[in-house]
């Protein structure tokens, strides 16, 4: 049977292929400013990828910010509940999943797969990639550099604002007072990981720990996340797709 | 899902309840009555009505209120008082149409309870003579009681001097005996929310408590006791995970938890809030003297503002247990200090318990919508 899951989120939409449970295919693209479009543009795009077509689809399933726009969507599930199948899937030993995507961050607690416990960060851009996004702006450099310029800083500079636009005004002041680009960068990454711990601690660690979204995919947060939990943690191949992968294995 | 096939027609007699009752209540004023304003459960309604006052609750859930508000009080205030304070503004300053009654009150009696509306009050005194009551804010201290019965003594004092009625233990009495009557009607509806199918749904419910402290009592009483009737005979398929709230009020206006619970599949059972059991759980001793049988009975609401209150804690495990409840929703207001923090320690509890929670912190926008849906599904989901 192939199935396919759709993660419409604020930033990106991904869409995964299954068949028989494998993934046949995925695609990631920006969301951009219409749920839908987003969605349909990614459900067509990925099928084209894999060859298959549109009546060989046995069911879709919708997850993310805007799974109520995929009208074409069999059923819709929370993110929270795809993202922890996903990952029970790919990592069976992870119950502790933290998920840090474009706009929002959320760490979920599982037991035998289910979801037992979960928080959830989405009422401003702090601690999430919006705010790495931002303040490596004000740095001049990209998302990436970002994260493999943290990895060489010996001193991380403090960034005390939360806040995304109170953080960049930080940033700047930083560099007037020429303190070194990797530090900064450093120190930004600290202040995501501070906020995410946080809420990892709120809710008690439950080893493994698995680490999806994506931020996810940046070397830099990684190995500061390691530092801050003091314990390892795992990454899936393709951390950005797991909520579209469970919503397709919910099927 | 919760089905809503069925009609329940009583249910109008609550929702279309406001004009009556701002005319009666220009009646009342025509007539020489005075109408008295609160903002608390701790305020006993019946030595207003012992008095021959009328009361009309005065807690604003509307948020069209709060940039008036705003222009008095801090940005991060509990929506509530904001949006109280603000109708108070809107009646007196710029004479709008919506809620009227918040510009009829003669008196209002407020009450000691958080900081943010103690010192609202002080500014609500320049548009309306505000009265602030004491409470004691330790309930099990060994004077509280008497301290709150004194007070409840000065209250009579300034209610006689209103109106110029006194006020005997036999109208107490007879107001005593009435408003345990509503309380223990209350009771048999919270019965049938116990059903595995219960007849009425939360946000039905909810409409029906707003309405508690706005209509008089007896006309309160009158279509409670009509809806409690169409509700026994009635069937009604409804499942989902059966919820509690728990937390602040929801003051008429503000439905938006409650509606998305209940649209996304949720069956609200009970409320632990002062727009659900607080406000009507325990009766008053009909037996003992009336001021002190009504001080130990008020003293009794398990308010956040109040410490410590093991009580609450209590009384949540309880309902969750009586309810049969799947899961417990944590409501709070933004800069609520009481609810917010306590919070912690009624987590703690449920978890010993083994029953989850989900907390939901938001204000009388609507920009937090979609958030509030994503966690309501994952949690819903969560429980199935
Ligand atoms: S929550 Fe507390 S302060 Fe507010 S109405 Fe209820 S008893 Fe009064
Ligand atoms: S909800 Fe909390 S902060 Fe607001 S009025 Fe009631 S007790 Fe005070």
């Amino acid at each position: 049977m192939i199935s396919v899951g759709i993660d419409a989120g604020a930033a990106t939409t991904k869409a995964v292929v299954l068949r028989d449970n494998e993934i046949a295919g995925y695609i990631i693209i920006p969301t951009g400013f219409d749920f839908r479009k987003a969605g349909e543009k990614a459900y067509e795009e990925v099928l084209s990828k894999c060859g298959i077509n549109k009546i060989e689809v046995g069911k879709i399933l919708a997850t993310g910010y805007g799974r109520s726009s995929i009208g074409f969507a069999d059923k819709t599930i929370s993110e929270i509940t795809a993202h922890a199948r996903g990952v029970g899937y790919l990592i069976p030993a992870a119950h502790t999943i933290i998920d840090i995507g474009g706009q929002d961050s959320k760490v979920i607690i599982t037991e035998n797969g289910k979801v037992v416990d979960f928080l959830m960060n989405d009422r401003c851009a702090a601690g999430t990639g919006k705010f790495l996004e931002y303040t490596a702006k004000a740095l001049e450099i990209s998302l990436n550099e970002l994260g493999t310029l943290a990895l060489v800083s010996k001193n991380p500079a403090k960034i005390s604002s939360m806040c995304t636009v109170f953080a960049e005004s930080e940033v700047i002041s930083l560099r007037a007072q020429k303190t070194k680009k990797e530090d900064i960068a450093a120190g930004l990454i600290e202040s995501i990981i501070l906020r995410a711990t946080s809420m990892v601690k709120k809710l008690g660690i439950k080893p493994e720990v698995a680490f999806v979204g994506g931020v996810a995919k940046n070397p830099g947060v990684v190995k500061a996340f390691e530092k801050a939990l003091d314990t390892r943690v795992q990454l899936p191949e393709e951390p950005q797709i797991t909520g579209a992968f469970g919503a397709a294995l919910l099927i | 899902m919760v089905e809503d096939s069925i009609f329940l027609r009583s249910l109008d007699l609550f929702k279309d309840a406001f004009p009556g009752r701002i005319n009666q209540i220009l009646k009342s004023k025509e007539d020489g009555k005075k109408i008295v304003g609160t903002l608390c459960l701790y305020v006993p309604d019946e030595i207003i009505y012992a008095c021959g006052a009328d009361r009309v609750i005065l807690c604003g859930g509307r948020s069209a209120p709060i940039v008036a508000a705003e222009e008095y009080l801090p940005r991060n205030l509990c929506p509530l008082i904001k949006s109280s304070f603000g109708s108070v503004i809107d009646q007196k300053c710029s004479k709008t149409k919506s809620c009227p009654h918040f510009g009829l009150v003669d008196l209002i009696v407020a009450e000691a309870t958080c900081d943010g509306k103690k010192k609202m009050y002080e500014l609500l005194d320049k548009y309306i003579p505000t009265y602030v009551m004491d409470l004691p804010q330790k309930p099990e201290n060994q004077n509280a009681l008497e301290y709150y019965i004194k007070e409840l003594d000065s209250l009579k004092d300034v209610l006689e001097k209103l109106t110029g009625n006194k006020i005997t233990d036999v109208l107490l009495r007879k107001e005593i005996k009435s408003a345990n009557e509503t309380r223990r009607l209350l009771h048999a509806l919270y019965e049938l929310r116990k059903r595995d199918s219960p007849p009425i749904r939360g946000t039905e419910m909810l409409k029906v408590l707003q309405q508690m402290h706005f209509l008089a009592p007896d006309e309160f009483r009158k279509n409670l006791v009509l809806l409690l009737d169409e509700l026994k005979v009635k069937k009604r398929e409804s499942s989902g995970p059966r919820i509690m709230i728990s937390g602040c009020p929801m003051a008429s206006g503000n439905m938006k938890v409650p509606e998305i619970i209940e649209n996304r599949g949720g069956l609200i059972v009970v409320e632990e809030s002062c727009t659900g059991t607080r406000a009507f759980w325990d009766l008053v001793d009909e037996n003992k003297e009336p001021m002190r049988a009504l001080a130990e009975r008020y003293l009794k609401i398990p308010c956040a503002c109040m410490s410590p209150n093991d009580r609450r804690i209590a009384q949540i495990l309880q309902l969750a247990g009586d309810f049969n409840v799947d899961g417990v929703v944590y409501y709070t207001l933004q800069f609520c200090h009481g609810y917010n923090v306590e919070k912690y320690r009624v987590g703690e509890a449920l978890k010993q318990s083994g029953i989850p929670l989900l907390s939901i912190e938001t204000d009388y926008s609507g920009a937090d919508s979609e958030q509030i849906k994503t966690r309501v599904d994952a949690f819903l989901e969560m429980l199935e």
